[in-house]
Protein backbone atom coordinates (compact mmCIF):
# COMPACT_ATOMS: atom_id res chain seq x y z
CA UNK A 1 0.00 0.00 0.00
CA UNK A 2 1.52 3.30 -1.04
CA UNK A 3 1.20 6.81 0.27
CA UNK A 4 -1.69 8.59 -1.47
CA UNK A 5 -1.45 12.38 -1.50
CA UNK A 6 -4.84 12.82 -3.18
CA UNK A 7 -6.48 10.89 -0.34
CA UNK A 8 -4.77 13.12 2.17
CA UNK A 9 -5.89 16.29 0.38
CA UNK A 10 -9.47 15.09 0.27
CA UNK A 11 -9.62 14.96 4.05
CA UNK A 12 -7.48 18.01 4.69
CA UNK A 13 -10.45 20.28 5.52
CA UNK A 14 -11.77 17.92 8.21
CA UNK A 15 -8.26 17.44 9.60
CA UNK A 16 -7.88 21.21 9.82
CA UNK A 17 -11.22 21.44 11.62
CA UNK A 18 -9.89 18.81 14.03
CA UNK A 19 -6.71 20.79 14.55
CA UNK A 20 -8.78 23.91 15.22
CA UNK A 21 -10.71 22.02 17.91
CA UNK A 22 -7.43 20.77 19.42
CA UNK A 23 -6.13 24.34 19.58
CA UNK A 24 -9.44 25.66 20.95
CA UNK A 25 -9.75 23.08 23.73
CA UNK A 26 -6.10 23.36 24.75
CA UNK A 27 -6.17 27.16 24.57
CA UNK A 28 -9.12 27.49 26.92
CA UNK A 29 -7.75 24.83 29.27
CA UNK A 30 -4.32 26.50 29.34
CA UNK A 31 -5.75 29.91 30.28
CA UNK A 32 -8.06 28.49 32.96
CA UNK A 33 -5.37 26.22 34.41
CA UNK A 34 -2.94 29.12 34.79
CA UNK A 35 -5.66 30.95 36.70
CA UNK A 36 -6.14 27.88 38.92
CA UNK A 37 -2.37 27.71 39.40
CA UNK A 38 -2.00 31.37 40.46
CA UNK A 39 -4.94 31.30 42.87
CA UNK A 40 -4.05 27.86 44.26
CA UNK A 41 -0.40 28.72 44.85
CA UNK A 42 -1.34 31.97 46.65
CA UNK A 43 -3.73 30.08 48.92
CA UNK A 44 -1.00 27.53 49.67
CA UNK A 45 1.67 30.14 50.38
CA UNK A 46 -0.64 32.36 52.46
CA UNK A 47 -1.58 29.21 54.44
CA UNK A 48 -5.31 29.96 54.34
CA UNK A 49 -6.76 27.40 56.77
CA UNK A 50 -8.92 24.58 55.27
CA UNK A 51 -8.59 25.95 51.71
CA UNK A 52 -4.86 25.36 51.80
CA UNK A 53 -5.31 21.71 52.81
CA UNK A 54 -7.95 21.29 50.12
CA UNK A 55 -5.50 22.55 47.49
CA UNK A 56 -2.86 20.06 48.69
CA UNK A 57 -5.39 17.22 48.45
CA UNK A 58 -6.51 18.38 44.99
CA UNK A 59 -2.93 18.54 43.65
CA UNK A 60 -2.00 15.14 45.07
CA UNK A 61 -5.17 13.50 43.80
CA UNK A 62 -4.84 14.83 40.24
CA UNK A 63 -1.15 14.00 39.99
CA UNK A 64 -1.66 10.44 41.19
CA UNK A 65 -4.62 9.44 39.03
CA UNK A 66 -4.64 8.86 35.26
CA UNK A 67 -6.02 11.72 33.17
CA UNK A 68 -8.06 9.21 31.16
CA UNK A 69 -9.94 8.07 34.28
CA UNK A 70 -10.47 11.70 35.34
CA UNK A 71 -11.95 12.37 31.91
CA UNK A 72 -14.30 9.36 32.12
CA UNK A 73 -15.34 10.42 35.62
CA UNK A 74 -16.17 13.95 34.45
CA UNK A 75 -17.98 12.86 31.29
CA UNK A 76 -19.80 9.70 32.47
CA UNK A 77 -19.89 10.24 36.24
CA UNK A 78 -20.72 13.88 36.89
CA UNK A 79 -24.20 13.77 35.26
CA UNK A 80 -25.23 11.75 38.36
CA UNK A 81 -24.66 14.95 40.35
CA UNK A 82 -26.79 16.90 37.88
CA UNK A 83 -23.77 18.36 36.10
CA UNK A 84 -24.14 17.37 32.45
CA UNK A 85 -21.54 18.93 30.17
CA UNK A 86 -21.13 18.64 26.41
CA UNK A 87 -18.31 16.48 25.01
CA UNK A 88 -16.18 19.55 24.36
CA UNK A 89 -16.67 21.12 27.80
CA UNK A 90 -16.18 17.82 29.62
CA UNK A 91 -12.82 17.62 27.87
CA UNK A 92 -11.92 21.23 28.65
CA UNK A 93 -12.90 20.80 32.32
CA UNK A 94 -10.78 17.63 32.67
CA UNK A 95 -7.77 19.20 30.98
CA UNK A 96 -8.15 22.31 33.17
CA UNK A 97 -8.37 20.34 36.41
CA UNK A 98 -5.40 18.19 35.37
CA UNK A 99 -3.15 21.04 34.26
CA UNK A 100 -4.28 23.29 37.13
CA UNK A 101 -2.74 20.90 39.65
CA UNK A 102 0.62 21.05 37.86
CA UNK A 103 0.41 24.84 37.54
CA UNK A 104 -0.20 25.20 41.30
CA UNK A 105 3.07 23.34 41.88
CA UNK A 106 4.89 25.37 39.21
CA UNK A 107 3.84 28.74 40.66
CA UNK A 108 4.44 27.52 44.22
CA UNK A 109 7.95 26.45 43.19
CA UNK A 110 8.51 29.97 41.85
CA UNK A 111 7.22 31.55 45.08
CA UNK A 112 9.45 29.25 47.15
CA UNK A 113 12.49 30.34 45.15
CA UNK A 114 12.10 33.99 46.24
CA UNK A 115 14.73 35.04 48.77
CA UNK A 116 13.14 35.31 52.25
CA UNK A 117 14.70 38.75 52.64
CA UNK A 118 12.33 40.13 50.01
CA UNK A 119 9.29 38.97 51.91
CA UNK A 120 10.64 40.42 55.16
CA UNK A 121 11.42 43.70 53.39
CA UNK A 122 7.86 43.82 52.02
CA UNK A 123 6.52 43.23 55.55
CA UNK A 124 8.77 45.92 56.96
CA UNK A 125 7.48 48.37 54.36
CA UNK A 126 3.96 47.69 55.56
CA UNK A 127 2.65 45.49 52.74
CA UNK A 128 0.14 42.89 53.87
CA UNK A 129 0.13 39.30 52.62
CA UNK A 130 -2.16 40.03 49.65
CA UNK A 131 -0.16 43.08 48.61
CA UNK A 132 3.10 41.16 48.93
CA UNK A 133 1.80 38.38 46.68
CA UNK A 134 0.35 40.75 44.09
CA UNK A 135 3.19 43.28 43.92
CA UNK A 136 6.29 41.26 44.78
CA UNK A 137 5.70 37.52 44.99
CA UNK A 138 3.71 36.62 41.89
CA UNK A 139 5.63 38.76 39.36
CA UNK A 140 8.89 37.17 40.54
CA UNK A 141 7.40 33.69 40.91
CA UNK A 142 5.98 33.69 37.40
CA UNK A 143 9.34 34.76 36.05
CA UNK A 144 11.13 31.91 37.82
CA UNK A 145 8.39 29.37 37.18
CA UNK A 146 7.68 30.32 33.57
CA UNK A 147 9.68 27.52 31.88
CA UNK A 148 7.93 24.80 33.89
CA UNK A 149 4.57 26.54 33.45
CA UNK A 150 5.06 26.56 29.68
CA UNK A 151 6.10 22.91 29.72
CA UNK A 152 2.78 22.14 31.38
CA UNK A 153 1.06 24.13 28.61
CA UNK A 154 2.82 21.99 25.99
CA UNK A 155 1.61 18.89 27.87
CA UNK A 156 -1.96 20.21 27.71
CA UNK A 157 -1.76 20.33 23.89
CA UNK A 158 -0.36 16.79 23.76
CA UNK A 159 -2.91 15.50 26.24
CA UNK A 160 -5.82 17.11 24.41
CA UNK A 161 -5.51 13.95 22.26
CA UNK A 162 -7.20 12.12 25.18
CA UNK A 163 -10.41 13.95 24.25
CA UNK A 164 -10.79 11.60 21.29
CA UNK A 165 -11.47 8.85 23.87
CA UNK A 166 -14.91 10.31 24.66
CA UNK A 167 -15.58 11.15 21.01
CA UNK A 168 -14.46 14.76 20.62
CA UNK A 169 -13.56 15.25 16.96
CA UNK A 170 -10.18 16.87 17.55
CA UNK A 171 -7.10 16.07 15.45
CA UNK A 172 -6.52 12.55 16.82
CA UNK A 173 -10.23 11.73 16.74
CA UNK A 174 -10.62 12.78 13.10
CA UNK A 175 -7.49 10.92 12.00
CA UNK A 176 -8.34 7.61 13.68
CA UNK A 177 -11.96 7.75 12.51
CA UNK A 178 -10.61 7.83 8.95
CA UNK A 179 -8.19 4.97 9.66
CA UNK A 180 -11.04 2.89 11.05
CA UNK A 181 -13.40 3.52 8.14
CA UNK A 182 -11.09 3.65 5.10
CA UNK A 183 -8.64 0.83 5.89
CA UNK A 184 -5.68 3.12 5.19
CA UNK A 185 -3.26 4.06 7.94
CA UNK A 186 -0.06 5.69 6.72
CA UNK A 187 -1.48 9.00 5.49
CA UNK A 188 -3.31 9.80 8.70
CA UNK A 189 -0.45 8.62 10.93
CA UNK A 190 1.90 10.88 8.98
CA UNK A 191 -0.47 13.82 9.56
CA UNK A 192 -0.58 13.13 13.31
CA UNK A 193 3.19 12.76 13.51
CA UNK A 194 3.76 15.98 11.58
CA UNK A 195 0.97 17.86 13.37
CA UNK A 196 1.95 17.11 16.97
CA UNK A 197 5.71 17.21 16.38
CA UNK A 198 5.53 20.62 14.71
CA UNK A 199 3.31 22.15 17.39
CA UNK A 200 5.24 20.67 20.33
CA UNK A 201 8.72 21.26 18.89
CA UNK A 202 8.03 24.88 17.96
CA UNK A 203 6.58 25.55 21.41
CA UNK A 204 9.54 23.85 23.11
CA UNK A 205 11.90 25.98 21.04
CA UNK A 206 9.96 29.07 22.14
CA UNK A 207 10.27 27.94 25.77
CA UNK A 208 14.05 27.59 25.44
CA UNK A 209 14.32 31.00 23.77
CA UNK A 210 12.28 32.59 26.54
CA UNK A 211 14.34 30.83 29.20
CA UNK A 212 17.44 32.29 27.56
CA UNK A 213 15.93 35.79 27.48
CA UNK A 214 14.79 35.60 31.10
CA UNK A 215 18.26 34.55 32.20
CA UNK A 216 19.84 37.52 30.42
CA UNK A 217 20.02 39.90 33.43
CA UNK A 218 21.75 37.21 35.49
CA UNK A 219 24.40 36.27 32.93
CA UNK A 220 27.87 37.60 33.04
CA UNK B 1 -20.50 -0.44 47.59
CA UNK B 2 -22.49 -3.65 47.07
CA UNK B 3 -21.96 -3.31 43.36
CA UNK B 4 -18.19 -3.17 43.88
CA UNK B 5 -18.19 -6.25 46.12
CA UNK B 6 -20.41 -8.21 43.72
CA UNK B 7 -18.05 -7.43 40.85
CA UNK B 8 -14.85 -7.92 42.82
CA UNK B 9 -13.62 -10.84 40.63
CA UNK B 10 -13.85 -8.68 37.50
CA UNK B 11 -12.04 -5.79 39.22
CA UNK B 12 -9.29 -8.18 40.35
CA UNK B 13 -8.84 -9.52 36.80
CA UNK B 14 -8.51 -5.91 35.66
CA UNK B 15 -6.08 -4.98 38.41
CA UNK B 16 -3.92 -8.01 37.61
CA UNK B 17 -3.69 -6.96 33.94
CA UNK B 18 -2.87 -3.39 35.00
CA UNK B 19 -0.06 -4.51 37.31
CA UNK B 20 1.27 -7.01 34.77
CA UNK B 21 1.32 -4.30 32.11
CA UNK B 22 3.15 -1.94 34.49
CA UNK B 23 5.80 -4.54 35.38
CA UNK B 24 6.37 -5.68 31.79
CA UNK B 25 6.72 -2.11 30.53
CA UNK B 26 8.98 -1.14 33.43
CA UNK B 27 11.39 -3.96 32.53
CA UNK B 28 11.35 -3.11 28.82
CA UNK B 29 11.66 0.64 29.52
CA UNK B 30 14.63 -0.02 31.78
CA UNK B 31 16.37 -2.06 29.07
CA UNK B 32 15.80 0.67 26.45
CA UNK B 33 16.62 3.42 28.94
CA UNK B 34 19.93 1.94 30.11
CA UNK B 35 21.15 1.21 26.58
CA UNK B 36 20.11 4.53 25.01
CA UNK B 37 20.92 6.62 28.08
CA UNK B 38 24.44 5.16 28.20
CA UNK B 39 24.94 5.61 24.45
CA UNK B 40 23.99 9.27 24.88
CA UNK B 41 26.92 9.77 27.26
CA UNK B 42 29.51 8.40 24.81
CA UNK B 43 31.68 10.79 22.82
CA UNK B 44 30.22 9.85 19.42
CA UNK B 45 28.16 12.75 18.06
CA UNK B 46 26.03 10.74 15.55
CA UNK B 47 25.04 8.34 18.34
CA UNK B 48 24.01 11.21 20.61
CA UNK B 49 21.92 12.74 17.83
CA UNK B 50 20.20 9.42 17.11
CA UNK B 51 19.33 8.91 20.77
CA UNK B 52 18.10 12.52 21.07
CA UNK B 53 15.91 11.96 18.00
CA UNK B 54 14.35 8.85 19.54
CA UNK B 55 13.83 10.50 22.92
CA UNK B 56 12.29 13.67 21.48
CA UNK B 57 9.99 11.77 19.12
CA UNK B 58 8.44 9.55 21.76
CA UNK B 59 8.25 12.29 24.39
CA UNK B 60 6.61 14.77 22.00
CA UNK B 61 3.99 12.56 20.35
CA UNK B 62 1.01 12.08 22.67
CA UNK B 63 1.27 8.61 24.22
CA UNK B 64 -2.29 7.82 23.17
CA UNK B 65 -1.35 8.49 19.53
CA UNK B 66 1.67 6.17 19.78
CA UNK B 67 -0.46 3.37 21.16
CA UNK B 68 -3.23 3.87 18.58
CA UNK B 69 -0.64 4.03 15.81
CA UNK B 70 0.85 0.69 16.88
CA UNK B 71 -2.49 -1.05 17.38
CA UNK B 72 -4.18 0.24 14.21
CA UNK B 73 -1.03 0.58 12.10
CA UNK B 74 0.62 -2.81 12.72
CA UNK B 75 -1.82 -4.80 10.53
CA UNK B 76 -0.85 -2.61 7.54
CA UNK B 77 2.77 -3.66 8.03
CA UNK B 78 1.65 -7.29 7.94
CA UNK B 79 2.15 -7.91 11.68
CA UNK B 80 -1.22 -7.61 13.40
CA UNK B 81 -0.73 -7.19 17.16
CA UNK B 82 -3.12 -8.14 19.96
CA UNK B 83 -4.24 -5.30 22.26
CA UNK B 84 -1.98 -6.25 25.19
CA UNK B 85 1.32 -6.37 23.22
CA UNK B 86 0.35 -3.18 21.36
CA UNK B 87 -0.10 -1.26 24.60
CA UNK B 88 2.99 -2.86 26.16
CA UNK B 89 5.06 -1.85 23.13
CA UNK B 90 3.74 1.73 23.05
CA UNK B 91 4.25 2.24 26.78
CA UNK B 92 7.75 0.72 26.62
CA UNK B 93 8.84 2.96 23.75
CA UNK B 94 7.58 5.99 25.68
CA UNK B 95 8.97 4.78 29.01
CA UNK B 96 12.28 3.96 27.33
CA UNK B 97 12.55 7.54 26.03
CA UNK B 98 11.96 8.93 29.53
CA UNK B 99 14.19 6.25 31.07
CA UNK B 100 17.02 7.21 28.69
CA UNK B 101 16.80 10.82 29.85
CA UNK B 102 16.95 9.73 33.49
CA UNK B 103 19.89 7.34 32.95
CA UNK B 104 21.77 9.97 30.96
CA UNK B 105 21.28 12.54 33.75
CA UNK B 106 22.33 9.93 36.33
CA UNK B 107 25.56 9.06 34.50
CA UNK B 108 26.33 12.74 33.95
CA UNK B 109 25.87 13.34 37.69
CA UNK B 110 29.03 11.30 38.40
CA UNK B 111 31.97 13.75 38.62
CA UNK B 112 33.98 13.75 35.37
CA UNK B 113 37.26 13.15 37.18
CA UNK B 114 36.24 9.59 37.98
CA UNK B 115 35.95 8.11 34.47
CA UNK B 116 39.06 10.07 33.49
CA UNK B 117 41.00 8.61 36.41
CA UNK B 118 39.72 5.13 35.54
CA UNK B 119 40.84 5.61 31.95
CA UNK B 120 44.28 6.67 33.19
CA UNK B 121 44.44 3.50 35.29
CA UNK B 122 43.90 1.47 32.12
CA UNK B 123 40.21 0.48 32.42
CA UNK B 124 38.39 0.21 29.12
CA UNK B 125 35.01 1.81 28.38
CA UNK B 126 32.98 -1.28 29.29
CA UNK B 127 34.69 -1.56 32.66
CA UNK B 128 34.24 2.15 33.33
CA UNK B 129 30.46 1.87 32.82
CA UNK B 130 30.10 -1.42 34.69
CA UNK B 131 32.33 -0.64 37.66
CA UNK B 132 32.17 3.14 38.06
CA UNK B 133 29.35 4.94 36.27
CA UNK B 134 26.36 2.57 36.55
CA UNK B 135 26.67 1.74 40.27
CA UNK B 136 26.76 5.43 41.19
CA UNK B 137 24.13 6.45 38.64
CA UNK B 138 21.83 3.79 40.11
CA UNK B 139 21.65 5.64 43.43
CA UNK B 140 21.18 9.01 41.75
CA UNK B 141 18.27 7.90 39.57
CA UNK B 142 16.26 5.95 42.17
CA UNK B 143 13.82 8.79 43.03
CA UNK B 144 13.26 9.75 39.39
CA UNK B 145 12.87 6.10 38.46
CA UNK B 146 10.20 5.48 41.06
CA UNK B 147 8.43 8.55 39.71
CA UNK B 148 8.56 7.06 36.20
CA UNK B 149 7.09 3.81 37.53
CA UNK B 150 4.15 5.78 38.97
CA UNK B 151 3.58 7.39 35.55
CA UNK B 152 3.85 4.05 33.72
CA UNK B 153 1.36 2.56 36.15
CA UNK B 154 -1.09 5.42 35.50
CA UNK B 155 -0.60 5.25 31.75
CA UNK B 156 -1.58 1.56 31.59
CA UNK B 157 -5.16 2.89 31.73
CA UNK B 158 -4.76 3.70 28.01
CA UNK B 159 -5.07 -0.06 27.44
CA UNK B 160 -8.82 0.35 27.98
CA UNK B 161 -9.07 2.24 24.67
CA UNK B 162 -7.75 -0.59 22.50
CA UNK B 163 -9.52 -3.40 24.34
CA UNK B 164 -7.22 -4.62 27.11
CA UNK B 165 -9.35 -5.60 30.10
CA UNK B 166 -7.25 -3.70 32.61
CA UNK B 167 -8.58 -1.91 35.68
CA UNK B 168 -10.32 1.02 33.94
CA UNK B 169 -11.91 -1.27 31.34
CA UNK B 170 -13.10 -3.56 34.16
CA UNK B 171 -14.86 -0.53 35.66
CA UNK B 172 -16.44 0.23 32.29
CA UNK B 173 -17.66 -3.36 31.99
CA UNK B 174 -19.23 -3.28 35.45
CA UNK B 175 -21.09 -0.08 34.50
CA UNK B 176 -22.35 -1.62 31.24
CA UNK B 177 -23.39 -4.82 32.98
CA UNK B 178 -25.35 -2.94 35.67
CA UNK B 179 -27.02 -0.74 33.08
CA UNK B 180 -28.18 -3.74 31.05
CA UNK B 181 -29.07 -6.10 33.89
CA UNK B 182 -30.24 -3.77 36.68
CA UNK B 183 -31.29 -0.71 34.70
CA UNK B 184 -29.12 1.61 36.79
CA UNK B 185 -26.20 3.78 35.75
CA UNK B 186 -23.52 3.61 38.47
CA UNK B 187 -20.87 5.50 36.42
CA UNK B 188 -20.28 8.01 39.22
CA UNK B 189 -19.65 5.46 41.97
CA UNK B 190 -17.64 3.04 39.82
CA UNK B 191 -15.33 5.63 38.25
CA UNK B 192 -14.89 7.25 41.69
CA UNK B 193 -13.83 3.85 43.03
CA UNK B 194 -11.47 3.34 40.06
CA UNK B 195 -9.92 6.79 40.71
CA UNK B 196 -9.38 5.97 44.38
CA UNK B 197 -7.63 2.66 43.64
CA UNK B 198 -5.30 4.30 41.13
CA UNK B 199 -4.66 7.06 43.67
CA UNK B 200 -3.75 4.68 46.50
CA UNK B 201 -1.21 2.74 44.42
CA UNK B 202 0.28 5.71 42.55
CA UNK B 203 0.58 7.93 45.63
CA UNK B 204 2.42 5.18 47.54
CA UNK B 205 4.94 5.13 44.70
CA UNK B 206 5.20 8.94 44.73
CA UNK B 207 5.68 8.88 48.49
CA UNK B 208 8.44 6.28 48.12
CA UNK B 209 10.07 8.46 45.47
CA UNK B 210 10.09 11.49 47.79
CA UNK B 211 11.41 9.41 50.72
CA UNK B 212 14.26 8.10 48.56
CA UNK B 213 15.08 11.64 47.44
CA UNK B 214 15.19 12.88 51.05
CA UNK B 215 17.18 9.92 52.31
CA UNK B 216 19.77 10.18 49.53
CA UNK B 217 20.05 13.93 50.15
CA UNK B 218 20.57 13.30 53.87
CA UNK B 219 23.21 10.70 53.06
CA UNK B 220 25.25 13.47 51.45
CA UNK B 221 24.33 12.54 47.88
CA UNK B 222 24.50 15.80 45.97
CA UNK B 223 23.74 14.68 42.46
CA UNK B 224 20.23 13.27 42.59
CA UNK B 225 18.11 13.32 39.45
CA UNK B 226 14.99 15.11 40.69
CA UNK B 227 11.78 13.12 40.44
CA UNK B 228 9.90 16.00 38.85
CA UNK B 229 12.36 16.05 35.95
CA UNK B 230 11.70 12.38 35.41
CA UNK B 231 9.24 12.32 32.61
CA UNK B 232 7.21 14.35 30.23
CA UNK B 233 3.58 13.50 30.80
Amino acid sequence: MEFDIAYLLRYLPSLLRGLALTVQASGIAILLSILVGLVGACIRVARVPVLSQLIVAYVEFIRNTPLLVQLFFVFFGLPALGLTLSLFWSGVLSLTLWAGAFQVENVRGGLAAIAPGLKEAARALGLNQAQYLRLVGLPLAVRVGLPSMLNTCVSVIKNSAYLSAIGVQELTGVAFDRIASDFRAFEMLAVLLAGYLSVVLSLSAAVRLLEHRLQAPFRR
Amino acid sequence: MNLILENLPLFLIGLRATLLLAVVTLIASTAIGVVLGSLATLKSRPLRILVALYVETFRDIPLIVTIFAIFFGAPYLGVPLEPFPSVALGLSLWGGANGAEIVRAGINSVPHGQPEAARALGLHTGQIYLLILWPQALRAVLPAYTGLLALLFQSTSLGALVGVTEFLKAGGLVIERSTVMLGINPAFQIYAFVLVVYFVISSSLSLLSRRLERRLARGGERNIVAARDAASV
